[in-house]
């Protein structure tokens, strides 16, 4: 059933500077996670990605939320009726 | 004594008691017994009618001086908030803890971070990718189906 997904994030982190991969739909609940991310970030990811959706006139345009920290960032996208949150470590 | 002696034209719930009777078996406050059998009977309508205005009365007057007894001393008050903020305290303990759940990765230096160069673009690009392989992905959940979801049961 979700195996393209978990397959999809398991090829996700085999990029070396990428240490974590959360999708969770518009309710924030978990739709699978791995490595520094867990599902209680679920909650945050949606949020965060609807709030700055809100930012926009246009209801159609899809920010990216970068949450920038000296050891690496958090990469907030939507996609439809999922979000997408990227742990990525600096090089 | 108050007293909030009340019009005949108003409703029922305007003439209400605020603070309900402290002795609702009391006699009239004057001290009078009405009471229909110490009366005479040839009077008995019209002192019927009397009662049932003094009754209407008594019902209408608060008595502040009952409603005293119902105060509490200041140190009795102090007791008692220091009784319930024990309480809550021990209780407070028993809660269990929500904690925030916080992103991984705060920094303590934001200086640092905002002198630092601007997100790659290629980062970014990266990241709708791999929203967009997710949705994808996502959208091919389907039910499989490997038994009958209704099964018959085999009636001889």
């Amino acid at each position: 059933m979700e195996a393209t997904l978990e397959q999809h994030l398991d090829e996700t982190m085999k990029h070396p500077s990428i240490v974590g991969v959360l999708v969770t739909d518009q309710q924030g609940h978990n739709l699978g996670c791995r490595g520094s991310l867990s599902d209680e970030h679920g909650g945050v990811v949606s949020v965060l990605a609807k709030q700055a959706a809100g930012l926009s006139k246009d209801p159609t345009d899809s920010p990216t939320v970068c949450l920038e920290s000296d050891t690496g960032n958090v990469l907030v996208r939507t996609h439809g009726s999922i979000t997408v949150a990227v742990h990525k470590m600096a090089c | 004594m108050g007293c909030c002696y009340s019009s005949e034209n108003e409703t029922a719930e305007e003439r209400k008691q605020l603070i309900p009777n402290p002795n609702p078996e009391s006699k009239p406050l004057h001290g009078t017994d009405w009471s229909a059998s110490n009366v005479p009977s040839a009077r008995t309508d019209e002192q019927a009618l009397l009662t049932s205005i003094l009754t209407k009365t008594a019902q209408n007057i608060i008595d502040v001086s009952a409603t005293d007894s119902q105060g509490m001393e200041q140190h009795e008050y102090m007791d008692k908030a220091r009784q319930y903020s024990s309480k809550l305290a021990v209780l407070r303990n028993t809660l269990p803890q929500n904690k925030a759940h916080f992103l991984p990765s705060l920094t303590s230096q934001p200086h640092q971070v905002l002198a630092s160069d601007l997100v790659p673009y290629s980062d970014v690009q990266q990241v709708s990718k791999i929203a967009a392989y997710a949705y994808s992905a996502i959208s091919q959940i389907k039910v499989d189906a490997k038994e009958e979801l209704v099964v018959q049961f085999a009636i001889p």
